[in-house]
Formats: C-alpha cells, sequence, structure tokens
C-alpha cells in the first residue's frame, strides 16, 4: 500500500522566504506613506504655483528664481545662520564647562543641579515665552527694572530694536538648550577613566591641561554627536523666534523654518513654501553629511 | 503557482497603501431640504458658540423654518480654522458647514479662488439690505461677499473721566491735535498715557497703525484692488504716532492685550486709549475690573485735517461651505440669525457683538441699553453716532503680506529710527518684492 503526501500549501512553500520581508514590510509602508511620499509630493510641488485648494500649476523654476530675489528669504537666511553660530560657540563650549563642573568630586546637590538644568527643555515653550515677554517688555520688564535699580540705566528696547530683539532670543536658546545638553556631556564625561586623570596629574597638569587634553578628546564622540544634532536642529529653529516676537521687529529675527511657515500657513502659498523647504532640506542634509564627516561621527578614533 | 518576487512583494504593499488612501474619499450627498439637519460649527471664539446655539432653539428667530438645528461645535484658533477648513476640502472630508473667519485671514481665502471654491456667495442674501448692511468690504472677493461680519468692531476712544476732570482735559475735546496737546501736558506732569501704540509683533504693530490711518481717512489697500498706502495720511499718521512717543502722550507697548498693558492699566498710568467696542470686554475689564466706573467712551476725535470721528478694527465674518447636502440650511441660519433684528439683538446679548444693520443703531432696544463699567453710559448713544462716520476697510489678497512688511519700517519710524517718507518706501518695496510686482 502506497501513500500519496499531500502537496504542500503555498504558504507553507514561500513562507521562510517572505517572512522577512512580512516583519519589515510595516515599517517600509509607513516610511513610505509619511516620509517618502510627502518629500516627493514636496518636491513635487516646489515646481508649482499652488495655494492649496485646486490643482497646482506647473511654474518649472519660477519658486526658486524668486526665492533667490527675496530679500525675506535672504534675511531669515542670515539669521538662521547666526541662531547656528551662537549655539555652536555659546550653546555647546557653556554645556561642556557647565557638565564639567557639575562632574567635578565632591560636589554636592549634583541631582538637585541636573534636575535645575533639565528643566527649562521640559516647561511648555508657550509658558517660556510669556515668562521671557514679561522679562523683557521695553515698558514694564523686570531686566530693564534690575538694570535701573542696580546700573541705574534701563530704557533698553530689547523687543523692539532689532539687534536687541536678537540677543533675546538667542539668550532664550541659551537658557532653554544649556542644561539639556549638559545631561548629554555629563554622561560622557562619567565614562572618561579617573586613572587619566589621575596620570596627568602626576604628570603635574592643572586644571586648564587636563581639559584639555584629557577631557576634550575623550569626550570627542559625543561632541561630535551632540554638535552634528544641535546644527541640524538649530537649522530648524521655529518656537523661540515665533513666541517671543513672530519673527519682528520687522524681521529681524525671522527664521528659515518661520519663513517656510509664513508662505505656508500665512500667505496660501504653497508652492512656493515647498521651494524653500527644499532648499532647507537640501542645505540642513549636507550641512549634516559635512558635519558628521567633519566630526567623523560613527567612526573609530 | 510560482514563487513571488522580491519585486511582487512590494508592488504588494504599495497595492494595500493605495487601497488605504483611496478609503479617505467622501461622497456627496442630495441637499436637505428640511427638518433635522446637524451643521459643524468652527469658531475661536465662544461667544459665537453661545449666539448661534441661542438663535438655532430660538422660537422668535427661527419662526416658520424649514429645518431644525443641531450644532456640532469645534474651537480652534483663527488661523488654525482656515487651514483646517482648506485641508478638509482638499482630502474632499466634511469640514465646517458653518466657519467664523477673522478678517486677517480672510485674504488667504482670497488666493486662488478659494473662496470662490469653498464658500456660498452671499450677495442674494444681503442685496436686499443695500448700504444698511455695514462691513461687506472686509469679506469681498472679485466683487461678490462670501462672509457677514459679527460685530461692528467700531473704535472709539476710552478714557478715564476721573483723570480727565482732575487735570482739567475736556472730556469734549474736539480734536486730535487739542487732546494731544493736553495729553503732553499729562504726560509731563503725571506720567499718564492717553492713548498707547503697538510695538510687538508685526501683527500688532501694522493694527495699531491701521487704526488711525483709517480714522485719518487714509488705507492700504483701495476698494478697486490698488496700493494706496503711499499717501499724505500715511505720513501725518506716522509723524502724530512718532510725536506722541517722543511727547509721551503714547505709550508704546508691545500689544493691547499682554501683560504690560495690564500693569500701564492698573497703574494708572494708561488712562485712555483709542480701541474698538470688544475692547471693554477683553482688554479693560479683564485686566482692572476695579476701575468700573471710572471708564467712559466717546468718538474719537477727529485729526484737523480730516478723517472720521470712529475707527475700526478686527471682526470676524462668518461664511458657508458650497455644495454640501447642509449648505441651504446653514445659510438660511446664518441669514436668520445675522440679518434679522431679533438675531443681531441676540448677538449684542450673547457676545457683545454689536449691530451690521445700521438702522438698529437708532431701535430703543439697543438706544436703552446701559453699561455699568462704563458708568452706566448710554453706549449706543456713542456707537449710534460713531456707525455713521464708520471708515471702510477694504481686504486684499496681498494684505497678509502687507501686514509683515509694513510691521517693521512703521515700528522704526514710531521709535525715531526713521522718518514717515523712508519707513513708507520701504514697506512700499519690500510689499512689491515680496509679491513680485
Amino acid at each position: 500500500m502506497s501513500t500519496v503526501s499531500a502537496q504542500p500549501s503555498w504558504w507553507r512553500r514561500n513562507e521562510v522566504r517572505l517572512a522577512p520581508y512580512l516583519f519589515i514590510g510595516p515599517f517600509y509602508v509607513l516610511y513610505a506613506l509619511f516620509m517618502i511620499i510627502p518629500i516627493g509630493a514636496g518636491v513635487y510641488l516646489s515646481f508649482t504655483d499652488w495655494a492649496g485648494l485646486g490643482a497646482p500649476q506647473w511654474i518649472g523654476l519660477e519658486n526658486y528664481r524668486y526665492l533667490l530675489q527675496d530679500n525675506s528669504f535672504w534675511t531669515s537666511l542670515g539669521n538662521t545662520v547666526f541662531y547656528m553660530s551662537f549655539t555652536m560657540l555659546v550653546v555647546l563650549p557653556a554645556s561642556l564647562l557647565l557638565a564639567s563642573a557639575l562632574n567635578a568630586r565632591g560636589l554636592k546637590l549634583r541631582d538637585t543641579f541636573r534636575i535645575i538644568f533639565f528643566v527649562p527643555v521640559v516647561i511648555s515653550p508657550i509658558v517660556v515665552a510669556l515668562v521671557f515677554g514679561l522679562i523683557f517688555d521695553g515698558q514694564f520688564g523686570l531686566m530693564n527694572a534690575l538694570l535701573q535699580a542696580v546700573f541705574g540705566f534701563g530704557g533698553i528696547e530689547w523687543t523692539t530694536d532689532p539687534l536687541w530683539a536678537r540677543v533675546v532670543v538667542v539668550v532664550l536658546v541659551l537658557w532653554r538648550w544649556t542644561g539639556y545638553l549638559t545631561i548629554f556631556f555629563l554622561a560622557g564625561l562619567q565614562n572618561v577613566p579617573r586613572e587619566l586623570y589621575e596620570a596627568a596629574a602626576l604628570d603635574g597638569a592643572g586644571a586648564v591641561r587636563s581639559f584639555l587634553s584629557v577631557t576634550l578628546p575623550a569626550l570627542r564622540p559625543v561632541t561630535a554627536f551632540i554638535g552634528v544634532t544641535v546644527l541640524v536642529s538649530t537649522a530648524q529653529i521655529f518656537e523661540e523666534p515665533f513666541l517671543l516676537t513672530q519673527g519682528g521687529p520687522g524681521e529681524s529675527t525671522l527664521s528659515i523654518a518661520m519663513f517656510i511657515y509664513r508662505a505656508a500657513f500665512q500667505r496660501q502659498e504653497l508652492g512656493y513654501a515647498a521651494a524653500a523647504g527644499v532648499l532647507m532640506f537640501a542645505a540642513v542634509f549636507t550641512i549634516g553629511r559635512i558635519a558628521l564627516r567633519l566630526f567623523q561621527v560613527g567612526r573609530n578614533a | 503557482m510560482s514563487d513571488p518576487t522580491r519585486r511582487q512583494v512590494l508592488w504588494g504593499f504599495g497595492a494595500l497603501g493605495a487601497a488605504a488612501l483611496a478609503g479617505c474619499s467622501s461622497a456627496s450627498a442630495t441637499p436637505i431640504t428640511q427638518g433635522e439637519v446637524q451643521l459643524n460649527f468652527w469658531a475661536h471664539d465662544p461667544g459665537y458658540d453661545a449666539t448661534f446655539a441661542a438663535s438655532a432653539v430660538d422660537p422668535a428667530i427661527q419662526q416658520g423654518s424649514r429645518w431644525t438645528y443641531e450644532l456640532e461645535m469645534t474651537a480652534a484658533n483663527a488661523g488654525d480654522l482656515v487651514s483646517r477648513a482648506i485641508t478638509q476640502a482638499v482630502a474632499r472630508r466634511r469640514g465646517p458647514d458653518l466657519i467664523g473667519v477673522v478678517v486677517d485671514q480672510f485674504p488667504r481665502m482670497m488666493k486662488s479662488r478659494i473662496a470662490q471654491n469653498m464658500l456660498v456667495p452671499l450677495d442674494d442674501l444681503i442685496q436686499p439690505f443695500g448700504d444698511q448692511l455695514l462691513k461687506q468690504g472686509s469679506y469681498t472677493s472679485d466683487g461678490s461677499v462670501y462672509g457677514l461680519e459679527s460685530d461692528n468692531s467700531i473704535s472709539v476712544l476710552y478714557y478715564r473721566q476721573d483723570v480727565f476732570q482732575e487735570n482739567d482735559i475736556p472730556e469734549t475735546v474736539g480734536s486730535w491735535e487739542e487732546l494731544a496737546e493736553a495729553g503732553t501736558r499729562l504726560a509731563a506732569t503725571t506720567g499718564q498715557a492717553i492713548g498707547m501704540v503697538s510695538t510687538g509683533d508685526p501683527g500688532a504693530v501694522f493694527n495699531s497703525f491701521l487704526q488711525f490711518l483709517l480714522q485719518r481717512g487714509g488705507s492700504v489697500f483701495g476698494a478697486d484692488g490698488s496700493l494706496t498706502l503711499d499717501s499724505d495720511e500715511s505720513r501725518e499718521v506716522l509723524a502724530f504716532m512718532r510725536k506722541g512717543v517722543q511727547d509721551g502722550f503714547l505709550m508704546p507697548l508691545a500689544d493691547p492685550y499682554g501683560g504690560a498693558v495690564a500693569a500701564a492699566l492698573k497703574n494708572s498710568e494708561l488712562v485712555a486709549t483709542v480701541m474698538p467696542n470688544w475692547y471693554r470686554a477683553y482688554g479693560l475689564e479683564a485686566n482692572v475690573p476695579d476701575q468700573e466706573g471710572l471708564w467712559k467712551i466717546r468718538t474719537i476725535p477727529p485729526f484737523q485735517a480730516g478723517g472720521h470721528i470712529a475707527s475700526t478694527l478686527g471682526g470676524t465674518g462668518f461664511a458657508v461651505a458650497s455644495d454640501t447636502a447642509r449648505s441651504d440650511a446653514a445659510v438660511e441660519l446664518l441669514r436668520r440669525t445675522y440679518l434679522t433684528p431679533e438675531g443681531q439683538f441676540l448677538r449684542y446679548q450673547k457676545g457683545g457683538y454689536l449691530p451690521t444693520l445700521a438702522p438698529l443703531y437708532q431701535e430703543p432696544q439697543f438706544l436703552e441699553i446701559t453699561d455699568p463699567f462704563l458708568g452706566g453710559q448710554r453706549i449706543f448713544e456713542v456707537y449710534g453716532e460713531a456707525a455713521l462716520d464708520m471708515p471702510a476697510f477694504d481686504q486684499h489678497v496681498g494684505m497678509q503680506v502687507m501686514t509683515t512688511t509694513l510691521g517693521g519700517p512703521v515700528l522704526d519710524a514710531v521709535m525715531g529710527r526713521s522718518t514717515p517718507d523712508q519707513a513708507i518706501a520701504a514697506a512700499v518695496a519690500a510689499y512689491r518684492n515680496q509679491v513680485r510686482q
């Protein structure tokens, strides 16, 4: 008596081959839906004149040509470069110094300090903007009252003078992000072996020499990661100038991200906003890649 | 059956995604001609919710209506309402049936005929009222009206009667120039100001300038759509604002609603200001309830060179989404609430919104209204006089651009960093650059 073995089903025959696709499939579907398609749509819209309703009208490179002639765009670009420079030259070093101070041996209330430094980043930006608005109000603000009481002058037009308005925005950036970045540096510092500092001390190195010769080289991977992250996120800065000054006075604190928002949602120029968005994407991507290579993120030292 | 290739598997996922997207579309329906109808009602101010909710069940207003209404309220900020309504229309999803469009958001709907494609033209509805219906220009695009104004938003002069009397400032002063002179003396002796100019974000600065400009008889855009900013009126107003800040009778404040103005009012440093009718509730009573009875209103003293005894600022026009099963029902609710005397009286009771039908200012039920915060003053005696001399405010598709391009130069002129000539030239140049003319 012979037995006839049943033909395995289609799924049985292909299950091993298909299983990996099924596991990774949901990610790629979502990635395509929420990343690839929107980016593609954005690039397409950047070549059109579209107010948000009706069929987009193809206008080729006109939006890009207008952008290059738009003084407002260049102003916002200049402001964004200023914000980026400030974060790289002031916020980043300040975070590192703060982390070094917090990492000092024998420091009491270390955890309390950590929490205090971390608080600004978890407070609602709306509340922060309201409080900063009260502090830096030219007429009734706390800062002018303080300056008046201590130094005898206090008539600074914090948010109505173009230069001072930029200063107020970067002060907000400094206050909001320094503590947050300090936490990253602190994590890095705690992985630096104590023996290195002891060896440096035996060689006669003081605090500054130890910082330059031990701390900085040891923190290089962390610094590189934070530097790239901060650079890319500052290139897209929006909340601070939007909530504090709405880009004013005039356009003196307008950032590129605000420029795009304004074009899309205040002026209903979605094609134009898309073109600015594409340029910003290209610039941020390029800056990110250059920074990655420059700081050698993810490479062995 | 052959094994699927990698490409076939990926195509399969793509087809699934496309099917999911296709499911997002909605079908159209036949118009609801009578009976119960559920309307999506979108607005930024709870006062409108209260007005329409009360109107929908008010037997006097709804007498003889073919519909009974159930309103589904959605509240959001003014900009988001318009953005969301447009995206819902693009996605062919149900959006608002009735939407309150704040006056500074309407220019967005003038772009690429969005208003024409999304909203019901209301020309036939308002035609019987002619010029008796005020503020039609604010929601007009290509000659058709797409929104009915909720509030006449008449700007008057609010002033502290006690401070004026103590300092011998006549309440019946005949011109801005005379009031400015008295204000300069007041500022020099007591440090108090009789007005404010906004120095905050570009929108606040623009509104501050616009209110004075309209009163002076100037405009930013003409009724024909031409740019009219470059005028003697604009320069005079900027010079006036600059002089006010310099001499101390106008106080520079970030915005008319924030913490700084609250401090100025509480300290009695700001003792008068030109603002619309709604400022009584949102600006004065909200910040200084303890000053009830001390404030009064009057028409604005005119500029000697000409202009009006009133101005206007702000407003919200209600519009109806077109081509839905509920459009006719929504138009009828809007008509009964906004174009009948009963509806306009209810509107005033629920939100303090001034009538937009001119004859109502002479009706006893309005004339007899007194305001406790304003010392029991019969306010419609003032608003009635002001309504007869309201300046027109004409919208333009470029108004949003002008708001941001004008804000900086106006602030520069007010703070003395440039002359009025330079400010106007800079604003016009920036506007032309940004609208690509």
